[in-house]
């Protein structure tokens, strides 16, 4: 531990015996017991600890931050050797000028009736008074084009929701580095954001830090993360420091119980290495449900009139039977409006989607009614899908009902089968869903998409709501199912480590196209497109990483669906890009063993770009 | 550009809206009983002249040409004639069927002229009187939820919205012009007239000001980027006049906008009360006596003032929050 007393000046913040309860209706909490630690000038300390630890209690406490109900019950926050808890006018001095503060909603951060610009200024005349609006302009403009906001001169004058999530992070980093703070606190700030732009943030971040000297305070919930962002990792437990240690001797040495089981819990990417469970297809069979250069436009309509957005453009995959084919990308890549052309909720602009033999975006409604019952989905949010007022019996009987199938005792018998089978039991037969927990309601609902015996399942991020350990369990379920079943599943998802953990093929898809389409390992061990090299360079993990962010990925965010590049639409963030790029769109090529990639590259370069393993 | 397209789209808008609610107008104004000839001519008159008066001026046609030739009247800018209100400004209504006085007709148009300004300037002071009464209340009320303001906000609401206009008319008039002749109550002679029905009109608003401005600032209060705002180191002062009043304050433009279309569709009660020569009065009277176009023509212009309203407050409110779009 670096808490050493006998030398409190060095220390920039100090922290001693902190603690905090929290009080409503006569119940007395601890919320942080007997917090101390050290931070030096310059240091970079990340805070980790799940839900509930109190680490963003202890981030609020340290800027002066508590809900009414919280109290400081004793301790002191010494920062420069003074005590913000008793000298509040000192405190409130410090805020935002020595001491600067970013949250993990950057949405939400500013106000949205004026212009990000304008409230930059503002701030920073707010706590620099001697600063003229021009020099304070002129400033905020600089930090802008410092932290990689494209045309950061005329983005100073657009509004909030004018910007992106990753951007609206950019502008609060600025914001919180605007007054040259001595501390930085942040909370939470990759947690909204896709992996590449956190990844980006991450190492701005620690630009920033050499270049302005600021010590920093991040905290997370993401181990990997914490580790990759701080020279040493704290670690938080139900309001208590169990550990301090740098990061490299955390991973490799965690001293703490608490911290093995969160270090022991952490899926893999690499670290098994290969196990040969990429099998040949037999191509002669038939595909289960086979897409071939689906498209899907939406208009919209803003103050600039109308305009197309391009939400799917060309994606085309096979899936066969018994695959567990995987679709990942991140937000805005066109994943969700692809399931609701995969389960005909919508039809395609361009394109086909053949299932069985039979074509889902051209089908009649009665024909398509029909083929549900051979393909049902499963959707993301445990809360919202499912109907309050129906008891779970009814909720798993209803599609039996919908589709005329079996008298009312077989339908009974068919849902207290499936209640079974996805481990719910069937006492909650006649009970209402409000009382399950997340994953007994995503139980629930593979429950009642499983009921009508289709072939294929289609899970909408179906797990991404739960923990580690719940998904786990689901993950469980899903391949008993199989085995019992014959299910085919399509994952649809963000996240990685559970995609390599599930998925015997994967499709990578960026602005609603397909670019890669492979086989699990070797999408993870040979990628073939540079945008999969970039995913997979930015995912979480504590492994050393075969991929490095540096050399995979250039700085900015995809362009907007509305207007797209003329040529591939990764062009401008690939560092392979070259002038054929710019012009053309690469389609999906094969890349030998049933691996495919839609880059120019592909035999050509990209065997040499590997690293030599692969 | 934005602008151009805003302001075609809601004008074309709401020159359906007028249309329609014309056409309605229109269409019941002639079903319900009563002849209006009848009350023209005088009670006197005979039924063949009745007859003859009602055919000269096409009241015997069907309703949907009557209609047609009123709507081609309003595009040339023409209301119609009153049926009983003399030009001369002379009495109302009479037995004798050949008073020469009675020859010339008043236009609707000047009849609406004459009196809208009026109504116009008693709804601009008592919502300026309301706003004065309100903003205080409203915006300390909703600073501090659940506490003293708050509840002195929803009590002084409850009183004001309890108190009803006739009453409070009645008695501010026997009070501030009879016992302490501070200001003037009943007709009309220069601007201090309007400042009594102005207070008690103001009093009955304030309360739906009071009320959503509570709400609203409660609500921006509570938002991520006013606590954050102290956080980054803005003042109170900052964060209350500069934030939370410029987001509170989108629902109260919509409101007002409200609350002044219904002020200008006429105050039928304090206008009558106070005798107060605007619109209200005039629309009483042209009820009374089944003046079918002045009815009309009140109708139409009060509908146009709505929906001209309603397209300045939607300007003012996206000027404010520009993610707003109408």
């Amino acid at each position: 531990m670096s808490t050493d007393p006998s030398s409190p000046g060095a220390a920039l913040l100090s922290v001693r015996n902190l603690t905090v309860v929290a009080q409503s209706e006569g119940v007395r909490r601890t919320i942080l017991d007997d917090i101390s630690f050290d931070l030096k000038p310059r240091q970079i300390l990340s805070v980790i600890g799940e839900s509930g630890s109190g680490k963003t209690v202890l981030a609020r406490a340290l800027v002066g931050w508590m809900a009414p109900q919280l109290k400081i019950t004793g301790g002191e926050i010494l920062f420069k050797g003074r005590d913000l808890i008793r000298d509040r006018a000192y405190a409130s001095r410090l805020a935002g000028r020595e001491i600067a503060y970013i949250g993990g909603n950057p949405a939400g951060a500013l106000d949205p009736t004026m212009t990000v610009g304008a409230q930059l200024v503002e701030k920073l005349r707010a706590v620099r008074p001697d600063i003229s609006a021009k020099d304070a302009q002129d400033k905020a403009i600089r930090l802008l084009e410092a932290v990689k906001i494209p045309s950061a001169a005329s983005r100073f004058h657009e509004y909030p929701f004018q910007y992106s999530g990753g951007m609206m992070q950019r502008a609060m980093i600025v914001d919180a580095l605007i007054s040259d703070p001595a501390l930085l606190i942040a909370d939470n700030i990759t947690q909204p954001l896709d992996v590449t732009v956190a990844a980006q943030i991450l190492k701005l971040m620690r630009e920033l830090n050499e270049k302005f000297s600021t010590a920093i305070l991040f905290i997370c919930s993401s181990l990997p993360v914490a580790c990759d962002a701080g020279d040493e990792v704290m670690v938080l437990h139900a309001g208590e420091v169990v550990e301090r240690q740098t990061s490299a001797d955390l991973v490799s040495q965690p001293q703490h119980g608490y911290t093995r089981a969160l270090i022991a819990e952490l899926p893999t990417l690499w670290a098994n290495g290969k196990d040969g469970r990429d099998e040949r297809q037999d191509r002669n069979r038939q595909a289960l449900m086979s897409v071939r250069g689906v498209a899907k436009f939406y208009e919209t309509r803003g103050k600039a009139g109308k305009a197309v957005v391009q939400a799917v453009r060309n994606v085309e995959f096979d899936v066969f039977p018994g695959d567990n084919f995987g679709i990942v990308g991140e937000s805005g890549c066109g994943k969700s409006s692809l399931m609701r052309l995969l389960t005909g909720l919508e039809r395609p602009d361009a394109g086909s989607i053949i299932f069985e033999g039979e074509d889902v975006g051209t089908a009649s409604p009665a024909r398509l009614r029909q083929l549900r019952r051979r393909f049902q989905l499963v959707l993301q949010d445990p809360f919202g899908s499912l109907p309050p007022q129906s008891s779970i019996g009814d909720i798993v009987e209803e599609p039996l009902k919908i589709h005329g199938i079996g008298t009312k005792k077989e339908r009974h018998d068919r849902a207290r089968a499936a209640l079974n089978e996805v481990g719910l039991g069937d006492r909650l037969y006649d009970q209402l869903p409000t009382g399950l927990s997340a994953g007994q309601r995503q139980r629930l609902q593979v429950a009642r998409a499983m009921v009508l015996e289709p072939r294929l399942l289609i899970m909408d991020e179906t797990l991404s709501a739960l923990d580690q350990t719940e998904q786990g369990k689901l993950l469980d379920l899903f391949g008993r199912l199989q085995a019992q079943h014959g299910f085919t599943y399509i994952f649809i998802s963000h996240d990685l480590t559970m995609v390599r953990q599930v998925c015997s093929r994967i499709a990578v898809m960026y602005l609603g196209e397909t670019v890669e389409v492979a086989p699990n390992e070797r999408m993870f061990f040979d990628p073939g497109h540079p945008y999969t090299r970039a995913l997979l360079s930015a995912a979480p993990t504590l492994e050393e990483r075969r991929y490095r962010p540096e050399d995979c990925l250039l700085e900015g965010e995809p362009p907007s669906p509305i207007d797209l590049p003329p040529g591939c639409a990764f062009a401008g963030r690939c560092p392979h890009a070259f002038d054929r790029c710019q012009r053309e769109n690469p389609a999906l090529v094969s890349r030998a063993d049933q691996a495919l990639a839609a880059c120019f590259l592909v035999n050509a370069a990209s065997t040499a770009k590997a690293p030599a393993d692969a | 550009m934005f602008i151009a397209r805003f302001l075609a789209r809601r004008l074309l808008q709401g020159a359906l809206i007028v249309f329609l609610v014309s056409a309605v107008i229109f269409t019941l104004l002639r079903v319900v009983p009563g002849d209006p000839v009848r009350l023209m001519a005088g009670g006197m008159a005979p039924e063949a002249l009745i007859e003859q008066i009602a055919e000269e001026m096409g009241l015997r046609d069907p309703i949907y040409q009557q209609f047609g030739r009123y709507v081609w009247g309003i595009v040339q800018g023409d209301l119609g004639q009153s049926f009983v209100r003399p030009a001369s400004g002379a009495a109302v209504g009479g037995a004798s069927f050949d008073d020469s006085t009675r020859s010339e007709r008043a236009e609707v148009w000047d009849l609406i002229a004459q009196t809208a300004p009026m109504t116009v300037q008693l709804a601009l002071l008592s919502m300026l009187f309301a706003l004065i009464i309100a903003v205080p209340i409203g915006v300390w009320g909703g600073l501090r939820p659940g506490r003293f303001p708050d509840k002195l906000a929803l009590y002084l609401s409850s009183v004001f919205v309890s108190l009803p206009n006739f009453w409070l008319g009645i008695v501010l008039a026997l009070l501030l012009s009879v016992k302490l002749k501070l200001l003037p109550a009943i007709g009309y002679g220069g601007f201090a007239y309007t400042i009594l029905p102005a207070i008690v009109l103001a009093i009955e608003i304030a309360p739906f000001i009071i009320r959503t401005l509570t709400v609203s600032v409660a609500g921006v209060m509570r938002e991520n980027f006013i606590d954050i705002a102290a956080v980054r180191g803005l003042t109170r002062n900052q964060i209350i006049f500069r934030h939370a009043l410029r987001n509170s304050s989108v629902p109260l433009l919509n409101l007002l906008g409200v609350q002044f279309s219904m002020l200008l569709g006429g105050v039928l009660v304090i206008e009558f009360i106070f005798d107060y020569p605007g619109l209200g009065l005039l629309t009483i009277n042209a009820v009374m006596q089944r003046d079918f176009p002045l009815i009309q023509g009140i109708a139409i212009v009060t509908a146009a003032a709505f929906v001209l309203i309603n397209i300045i407050v939607d300007l003012c409110a996206t000027a404010i929050d520009p993610r707003l779009e109408y």
